[in-house]
C-alpha cells in the first residue's frame, strides 16, 4: 500500500513540470535597445546598441538579459575603440544581468506596471548583488520594458579612462527598453 | 516482487522529472556573439592624413574641428629656431556629419586668406567581411581667397578628387586622382593641375601610428614647384588625434599643395608641422 502512495505522490508532485513541459512561454527580445549615458568635464555622451537580448519566464520568475559589448556605438569610432579596451571585451564581451522579480506583477493587466527585479549584474568579469526598479506593461500580448539605474564602474573594477586632458565620470547612467514577445522555450 | 516493480516504477519516474526542472544554467540564455559586418571606421585616424584628404568620414551628428599648422623650414636652423620663427601657416577647420557617408566643412588658410567649403561622401564602405573591399570617396572643394582688391571670380579655385583606400590589418592604403582649377594664375602657371595622391598609415598600436604621403603632379606644373612629401606620427589620446610631422608642403590644401609646393623632402627641404583633430558628437 505504502508502495501506491509514493507513486501517487510522486506523479502528484512532478505534474506542473511534467504538464507545463510543452506549453512552456516566456517573453523573448534579441534586439533590445541598451543606453548609457557617460561625461568628462564640458562634455556627455551616449553609447547604444539595440542588439540587447533577454526574457522574462513568468512561470520560473526568472529574468535574464545580456549585451555584446561590442555592438554598442558612441557615434566615434576612436572612443569606441577605447570603450572596449577599457571594458577588456575581448576577455569579457558581455555585460548580463540574470535574477528574479521582486515585487508582484499582474501579466493579464494592461497597465504599466513598477516593478523591482533582484539578481546578479556581471560586467568586466565581475559580479555583483543588484536591484533595479524599471516598468513593464503588457500591451496586446508583448511586453514592454523599460529600466533605469547608475551603474558605478569602480564597483566593476573598471578604471575609468584618464585621457590626457580628461576623465570619464565613475558614474554612467544606463537605460533598457525592449519589447519582449511571447515565445516557446524550446525555440530559444 | 510487485513491491520492487513499484519502487523501481518510482525511482524512474523521479529521475525524469528532475531532469525535467529547469536549472540555473537552463534558465540563462545562451550566450552568443552579434556577429557584425560594419564599415570600417579606422582606416585612417583623421580626416586629414597630413595635408591630404583620406577616405576617413565623419559619424552622423559628428562635428570634427581641426588645427593644423606648418612653420618655415627646419635648415633654417637655430637663428630660426628650426623653422619656428618663420611665419605659420594655419588652418582652422570644422567639418560636420550629416550621415555616416555625407560631410560638409568649412576651414580657413592664413597664407593666401582662403577660406575652402569642402564635401566629401563615400560612396563604398570597406567591410571586414570583405563584403566590400575598397573603401571609394569623393571630395568636392572651392577655395576663396579672401585678398582684397580682387574680383569674385578670380578669387576662385575649384578642387575634385576621387580617393581610393584600402585597409590590410595594421597597413593602410590610399590612392587619389585629383584635379584643381584656378581661375586666376601667374605667368607662366596652370590653371589646371591634375595629380595622384598617395598615402599611406601604419598602426603601431592603438596609440601610435606612422603615415605618410606624396602628391605628384602628373599634368604640366608650376615653375618652380616640386612633388610634395610628407612623414607623421599619428597619436591617438582617446579624445584627440595628433599628427606631428616634417613636410615639404607648408600648404594646407590639395591644390595649393599642387600648385605652389616649392620644396623637396628628400634634398633636406623640409619643415616641422602638426595637425590637431577632435570630434564631439552632436547627437
Amino acid at each position: 500500500m505504502t508502495h501506491y502512495l509514493l507513486v501517487i505522490l510522486v506523479h502528484l508532485s512532478f505534474a506542473p513540470v511534467l504538464n507545463s513541459a510543452g506549453e512552456d512561454t516566456v517573453y523573448f527580445t534579441d534586439s533590445g535597445q541598451a543606453e548609457f549615458t557617460s561625461s568628462v568635464p564640458l562634455h556627455t555622451f551616449t553609447g547604444e546598441s539595440s542588439h540587447l537580448t533577454g526574457m522574462f519566464d513568468p512561470e520560473e520568475n526568472v529574468i535574464d538579459f545580456f549585451l555584446d559589448l561590442n555592438t554598442l556605438r558612441t557615434g566615434i569610432d576612436r572612443r569606441d575603440r577605447d570603450m572596449f579596451r577599457t571594458l577588456v571585451v575581448d576577455e569579457f564581451p558581455f555585460a548580463e544581468f540574470t535574477g528574479t522579480l521582486a515585487s508582484p506583477f499582474d501579466l493579464n493587466s494592461s497597465e504599466e506596471q513598477t516593478v523591482s527585479v533582484t539578481g546578479e549584474f556581471t560586467v568586466h568579469g565581475v559580479t555583483r548583488e543588484k536591484t533595479v526598479e524599471g516598468t513593464l506593461q503588457n500591451q496586446g500580448g508583448s511586453l514592454k520594458l523599460r529600466a533605469e539605474w547608475i551603474l558605478d564602474i569602480t564597483d566593476y573594477d573598471i578604471e575609468p579612462p584618464g585621457l590626457l586632458f580628461y576623465r570619464v565620470r565613475d558614474e554612467i547612467e544606463m537605460l533598457i527598453e525592449a519589447e519582449l514577445h511571447p515565445t516557446s522555450r524550446d525555440e530559444l | 516482487m510487485k513491491s520492487n516493480s513499484l519502487y523501481y516504477y518510482g525511482l524512474a519516474l523521479m529521475i525524469i522529472a528532475a531532469a525535467m526542472l529547469p536549472d540555473a544554467a537552463e534558465a540563462q540564455l545562451q550566450r552568443e556573439r552579434v556577429e557584425l559586418d560594419e564599415p570600417m571606421e579606422d582606416i585612417f585616424w583623421a580626416t586629414t592624413n597630413i595635408g591630404t584628404s583620406t577616405v576617413r568620414n565623419l559619424s552622423a551628428g559628428s562635428l570634427n574641428s581641426s588645427i593644423l599648422h606648418t612653420f618655415g623650414l627646419v635648415r633654417g636652423g637655430i637663428n630660426k629656431f628650426y623653422g619656428l620663427d618663420d611665419g605659420a601657416n594655419t588652418r582652422l577647420g570644422l567639418e560636420y556629419g550629416f550621415t555616416d557617408r555625407f560631410s560638409l566643412g568649412i576651414g580657413r588658410m592664413t597664407f593666401n586668406k582662403v577660406v575652402d567649403i569642402r564635401s566629401k561622401y563615400n560612396i563604398l564602405r570597406q567591410t571586414p567581411s570583405d563584403s566590400t573591399p575598397l573603401e571609394l570617396a569623393v571630395k568636392l572643394s572651392t577655395g576663396i581667397s579672401t585678398f582684397s582688391g580682387m574680383e569674385f571670380s578670380d578669387r576662385l579655385n575649384y578642387f575634385a578628387s576621387v580617393m581610393v583606400a584600402r585597409k590590410f590589418d595594421a597597413l593602410s592604403l590610399q590612392l587619389s586622382p585629383m584635379l584643381s582649377h584656378f581661375n586666376t594664375v601667374g605667368a607662366g602657371e596652370q590653371n589646371q593641375l591634375f595629380g595622384l595622391g598617395l598615402a599611406a598609415a601604419y598602426e603601431l598600436n592603438d596609440r601610435f601610428a606612422l603615415s605618410a604621403e606624396y602628391l605628384p603632379v602628373l599634368s604640366e606644373r608650376n615653375p618652380g614647384t616640386h612633388d610634395a612629401m610628407s612623414v607623421a606620427l599619428n597619436i591617438d589620446t582617446g579624445g584627440h588625434v595628433f599628427q606631428v610631422f616634417f613636410t615639404s608642403s607648408q600648404w594646407h590644401n590639395e591644390p595649393y599643395i599642387m600648385a605652389r609646393n616649392s620644396h623637396r623632402l628628400w634634398d633636406g627641404d623640409f619643415r616641422f608641422g602638426f595637425n590637431i583633430h577632435r570630434a564631439f558628437g552632436l547627437r
